[in-house]
Formats: structure tokens, sequence, C-alpha cells
């Protein structure tokens, strides 16, 4: 008897401190659990509720955040929004916990994933509270409607966009200056970009391209920097082409349009007028740029390159495609609920106060109430000479055709065609026809559901 | 208080809960016929039993499952058959080439490994005073993070900045040859990838060596030398035989790992032109193209292709793994 007894004791002991050095580990995901299944229990009593914001914001960003949580909590008497930050595989980190139950309550989102999530079905129909909302930020006819189509499946709406950045041409003006030309205007088109480019790329013995005795391995200047950035998807729209058709059918990539697109930027790629791919890696994209190597920059709207370096800088919007068509590629952020959140209600006017909130910290809102002049101004004074041509920009910003299988479509644009054209020199005319049928082959096998 | 309470009752409940399960299993076996020794220890490692069958067993199944469905996180799984793995040989693009890289990369840097390792233990099998410190400094890869190493790594092989290229500034120039841009030019990846995983695995694998060197009997080695051994002879007729058993763990441990590479190719991030290793490819499917039944296709090839590799070696080993029991045929 007396041995049994103390076997029986020997392994509730050993259980229990197994236990306890495996639940030590745990406790953090338990915690999540934790609150939300008490909290949903206080809901009832009038308390705030708490919503789990999940953001991407690094430590400045999060801080910025923060400031802006504090206010709208200390207005509202529904919900208390706490801030998630992880900036460290985001993307992986909010899947998993979206899959399980322990999820944020509302989460960023990149325009990409938005379009994966929504047509999923893990974000909330949010089509309907819209409809029947007065608020502000829930007026669909004011936004941009590029930027709410990675937020749609067929007439549904599953989130809502914070911000829609157009690329824009920042110019160092003081090598404009230096070389005597003018500054970007509505008439640039490739040719004259292209021109420009020449005229502001110098080597050692001041030669530009074309000229007697231009060295190419000696270029101290140079006028634009590529690198897969800007997307190539950018000049095949303003050349009139599109790289995924609009009824998701086929890629289109092998049209006239597009073709000379893809070699004009072949082109750019291989020519002196931008540095070879590993000076860029090793000097840094931007950095050449804030250090006056590179004349002209193609980067986004929120981008600080037009005041936060030590020359005269500013940003312009895009040259036109050949036929003067102007398009700019935009990049979308938005926000979206979880659809197995417990406080649907008070997501929903929590998603709408951050919205709005959001429209007036970052640059630019995607609402043409908020696209005024002296409004932004007083929201981004450092960018003012920068933002009539922002404004101008959202006008013919769109973004890439997202759908459901977008990454598939994405990873062989990129893998199979992008990376030789941009790091090996690879000829667009031989790699084309061979990646198109790849690339309608994705579409076919996704987009038939 | 309430939480507390949750918490408490959870951390109380799941204990008393494996002690029961874990004594009913005891009376099972005892009334099953074990002795009550027996009986006891099982019942004692039913908690690793659990755990492994809710962990590793479970998930094991299900991804095999999966592997025949489409499953992107939400949603139910869609049973599609063998549609994954004939999209997988026969359309996906990236598969066979990841197959190949990591086929590759698995057969140089084996070899490598095994043999630098097995002359740097027989170097550090020497009785020489501070002979304990260099074996330590050689263990030292063995137990740095992984990550960290990696990121250090992506530093150490930048090709304008990085110390290895500045280090081997000289060599470059003496035979004429452009500073290698290493994760940037797919043809130098590979050597890149080798060179850090040489690196990181020597140290484990010399110390593993070194054991086996100081178990061989020196009466052996007396033996030779009386007839007349010189000291190749020695090693290649009493150090390899009597180390056999051991290289051949290590090959079969390292050949396992180098296949599943996948920690220092995901924070290296090579240029995409060099290919995928599988691993990456089960991760990038998985989670950023969301198709999870594509991804544990993938996985599964790959655990079907080391179980394979790892039979055929053990299919060698009478020819070449001496064990001190053999009885010579």
């Amino acid at each position: 008897m007396k041995k049994k007894l103390s076997q029986a004791f020997v392994l509730l002991l050993v259980f229990t401190l197994v236990l306890a050095a495996c639940s030590s580990g745990g406790t953090g995901s338990f915690g999540g659990v934790e609150s939300s299944g008490i909290e949903a229990k206080s809901e009832g009593n009038g308390e705030k509720t708490t919503i789990r914001l999940a953001t991407w914001a690094g430590a400045e960003e999060a801080k910025e955040l923060q400031a802006i949580l504090d206010e709208l909590n200390a207005k509202s008497d529904t919900y208390e929004i706490v801030q998630d930050s992880n900036p460290a595989e985001y993307d992986t980190r909010l899947l998993t916990q979206l899959s399980g139950e322990s999820g944020p309550d509302l989460f960023w989102v990149s325009a990409q994933r938005a379009a994966q999530l929504s047509a999923r079905g893990a974000m909330l129909d949010i089509t309907d509270r819209l409809s029947s909302s007065d608020h502000i930020a829930g007026d669909l006819s004011d936004y941009y409607p590029s930027s709410l189509e990675p937020f749609k499946v067929g007439e549904k709406i599953y989130g809502l966009p914070w911000l829609q950045q157009p690329v824009m041409l920042y110019v160092n003006k003081d090598l404009f200056d230096k070389a005597g030309l003018k500054y970007p205007d509505d008439s640039w088109t490739w040719e004259t970009f292209m021109d420009a480019a020449r005229k502001l790329t110098v080597d050692q013995n001041g030669k530009h391209p074309g000229e007697e005795g231009f060295d190419a391995n000696n270029i101290k200047q140079w006028g634009f920097t590529i690198n897969g950035w800007p997307p190539v998807q950018m000049f095949i729209w303003q050349n009139g082409g599109e790289v995924i058709s609009p009824d998701f059918s086929s890629s289109p990539i092998d049209t006239p349009e597009a073709m000379e697109a893809f070699k004009f930027y072949s082109e750019l790629i291989n020519s002196p007028v931008t540095p070879s791919q590993q000076t860029i890696r090793d000097r840094g994209f931007d950095a050449m740029y804030k250090k006056q190597e590179v004349a002209m920059f193609m980067g986004g709207a929120a981008d600080s390159l037009d005041w936060d370096v030590d020359f005269n800088s500013q940003a312009f919007p895009v040259p036109a495609g050949p036929d003067g068509k102007r398009v700019t590629f935009t990049d979308i952020l938005g926000m979206g609920i979880n659809a197995k959140t417990k406080h649907p209600d008070a997501a929903f006017e929590a998603l709408l106060d951050l919205t709005d909130a959001i429209h007036h910290w970052k640059i630019m809102p995607p609402r043409k109430s908020l696209a005024e002049l002296e409004t932004l101004k007083e929201l981004q004074p450092k960018k003012a000479h920068s933002l009539q041509a922002i404004i101008d920009s959202m006008e013919f910003g769109i973004a890439y055709r997202y759908f459901e299988n977008y990454p598939d479509w994405d990873n062989i644009f990129w893998t199979q065609l992008m990376d030789p054209i941009v790091n090996a020199g690879a000829d667009p005319e031989k790699l084309v026809p061979k990646v198109k049928s790849q690339l309608d082959e994705v579409l076919r096998n996704y987009t038939r559901k | 208080m309430d939480r507390y309470l949750d918490t408490f009752g959870r951390w109380f409940l799941t204990p008393l809960l494996l002690a029961l399960v874990s004594f009913i299993f005891y009376f099972i076996l005892r009334k099953a016929g074990l002795r009550q020794r027996q009986a006891t220890g099982f019942a004692l490692i039913t908690p690793w039993i659990v755990g492994f069958l809710i962990f590793t067993a479970y998930p094991l199944i299900y991804s095999l499952y999966l592997s025949f469905t489409e499953y992107s996180l939400f949603g139910e799984p869609r049973w599609v058959g063998l549609d994954n793995y004939i999209r997988l040989f026969t359309q996906s693009v990236e598969f066979w080439p990841s197959v190949r890289l990591t086929l590759l990369y698995a057969a140089l840097t084996l070899p490598i490994g095994v043999t630098g390792a097995l002359l740097m233990a027989i170097l550090l099998n020497n009785k020489i005073k501070g002979i304990g410190i260099y074996r330590t400094i050689y263990y030292l890869p063995a137990i740095l993070p992984e990550v960290a190493v990696a990121l250090l790594w992506r530093w150490m092989f930048n090709s304008e900045s990085g110390l290895l290229n500045y280090v081997l500034k000289p060599l470059f120039s003496l035979f004429g040859v452009d500073k290698p841009n290493w994760f940037g030019d797919p043809d130098y990846v590979l050597p890149a990838f080798i060179i850090m995983s040489v690196w990181g695995i020597f140290g484990t694998n010399t110390v593993i060596f070194l054991a086996g060197l100081q178990g061989i009997p020196k009466n052996l080695y007396e033996a030779a030398e009386i007839d007349g051994a010189g000291p190749i002879r020695k090693f290649w007729h009493i150090t390899i035989p009597q180390l056999s058993p051991i290289i051949f763990l290590q090959v079969i441990m390292g050949m396992i790992s180098a296949l599943q590479i996948f920690t220092v190719a995901m924070f290296v991030r090579p240029t995409s032109a060099a290919g995928k290793f599988m691993n990456q490819l089960v991760y990038e499917k998985g989670f950023t193209q969301l198709h999870m039944g594509e991804a544990s296709a993938i996985a599964w090839v790959l655990f079907i292709l080391i179980l394979i590799l790892t039979l055929l070696v053990f299919r060698s080993s009478p020819a070449w793994v001496h064990y001190e029991s053999e009885v010579k045929r």
C-alpha cells in the first residue's frame, strides 16, 4: 500500500514539474486567448471593449501610432484599441493568428494580402455596415476607386485603405541646374526623360554618354537608378499595355505595347545612365540618391527624399508614356477586421475612427476630400513643395490587378522574367513568350473558381 | 481574480489529467500481462508519448492528408487527390531546379565537412600543451545561434565591404579574377553556402571524431608499427576502419540535415536566379502563396528523398563500416 501511494505521489510530482517547465514558455500565447475570452464577458456591462490591433510599425512609427490611439481611446466610450506591433515576419505571424482563434480584432494589411485574405473569408464583410454608416471615413464615394480594389471581392468590400502612395519622380534640383536642364513638367515623356538622364550622367572627365571619350567604367554621377523598382508594370501601363487582362483570363505581356515597355526597361538597366546592379547593391539604392551620385529617383510619395537630404530636392509626377498617357503605380495599405472577431461592432467603429485618423497622419490619404493642397500643407509641412504634384498623381494612379492567388503569379513574373532581365541582362524578347504561357497557366488554374 | 482562477485551473488540471491517463495506461498494461517494473516504466513516459502524439505524429499524418488537398489556412481543405504531386513534377517551374540545388548542396558539403573534420580531429588528437583550448575554439561555431550567424555571414560575404573579399583581395588580383559577388551571382551562391555550412558543422563533427579517435586501442598501432607500417598505411588500414561506424553516423546525420537547409537560406536571401532550396520552397508555397497542400506535398517529397538516400547509405554500409562485434565471414 505504501509503495502504491509513493508511486502515485512521484507521478503527480513529475507531471507537475514537467508542466511547470513547459508552461512558463507558453504563457505568452495563452495570455492572448485569456484576454479576449475574459473581456467578452465584460462587454455587456457598458465597459469599453478591448480591440487588439496588429501592426507592422517599427519603434518610431509605433510611438506615433500610440499617440493617435491614445487620443481615439480617450474620445471613445465603446472601444479601447491596444496596439500589437510586430515589424519582423508580420505576414507569417498575422496569417497564423488569423487562422487560429486568438487573432487580433483589427490588423494592418498590404494590398496583396488583403486581396488574398478577403477572397478566403479571413476578413469580415463590412459592405452592409458601410452602407448604413454615416461616418465620414465610411463614405466609399470619397475614396479613389483604385484604392478600394484590393479590398473588394465582386461587390462586397472587406476592408478600408488608409494609404495610397503614388510613385513620384524625385529630382535633384541642384544637379539639374548644374546641367542647365528644366525641371520635369507635364510634357515629359520617356524620350525627354532619357534625354535628361543622359545629360545628367557624367564620367570622371565630365563627359556624357554618346560623347567622344565617354568612359562607361568611370562614371561618377548617374542620371537615374533602377533595380526592379520602379516596377515594369508602370511603364507597360504608360504605353497602353497590361500584364493581367481585366477579366483575369490571360497575361498579355507579348503585345507590342508591353514589349516596347520591356525593351525600354531593359534599355534603362543596361544603359550607362543607370549604375550596375552590383554598384546599387553595394552603395544602397536610395542612399545613392541621397549622396547625390544619382540625379533622379522614382520613389513613393511618402518617402522623405524631398526633404531629408542636403540638397534641393522635389517630387514631380513621373513622365508619361510615348503617347502622352499618364499613369503611375500606387502602393496601397489598409486595415481589416478579423472575420472571427468576437466584437464586430466595436471593431467596426474602431476601424472607421482609426482609418480617418491615419488619413490625417500619413501621406497620401486615398480620399478625394482630403486631397486639398491647404489641408495637406498643414499635415505635411515638410513636403509642401511636392504636394501639388502628389495630389495630381493620385488622379492617374493605379495598383496591380490583385486577385486571390496573386503571389503565385507574381512569383513567376519576378523569378522567371524580371529577375533575369534585371540581374542577368536577359533579353525580354526571348523570355516573354516562354513566361507568358506560365503566367497564363497560373491565371487559368486559379481564377476558374 | 477571475483570470487567475482560469490559468490556475488550466495549469492544475492538465498535469492531473496526464497523471490520470498514465494511471489508466499502467493498469491496461498490467492487465495485458506486463510486469510491474515494465508497466511503471511505460506509464512514466506517458507525458512524452502524449506530447509526441499531439505535436509530432498528428501533424505528420495531417500534413500527409493535406498534401492531397488545396488548403489556404482559411476555410476547409479541398480534396484534389494527386493533383498537387502531378503539378509539382510536371508543371512547376521551380521544383526540379530546387531538387537539383538541394541535392548538389548536400553532395558537395558532406564530403568536405566530414573529411575536413576528420583531418582536424587527427590534428587535435595530440597531447600538446593547450590542446583543450584549441578544441574549445573549434567547437564554438556549434553553440552560436543560427540566425545571428546567418546575418553575420551576410555581412562578411558582402562583395564590396565584406571581410571575406577584403582578406582575399590579393588572391583575386593574383589570379586576375573579379571580386565575386557571393550572394548576388548565381554561380557563387552554392560555394558561399558550402563555406558557411562547413564552418558551422565542423566543430561538432570534429569533437565526435576526436572521441572516436581516442577510443581506438593503441595496441593496434603498435602492432602495425612492428610490421613496418608507415603513417599513411596506419591511417588507411587502422584509423579509418576503426572510425567507420562514426563516419557512417556523421554521413547519415550530415546528409539529413544538409538536405533540410532553411534558416541560413532565409536570412541570407541569395538572388532568386540561383534557385531556392526545397525547404524554402515549402515555406514560400505555404505562407506567401497560401497553398498549404502544395507545400505539404513538397515537404513529403523531401522526406521520401531523404529516406531513400538514407536507406542507400545503410545498404552500402556492410561494404565499408566495420563494427567491433562483427565476425569476419
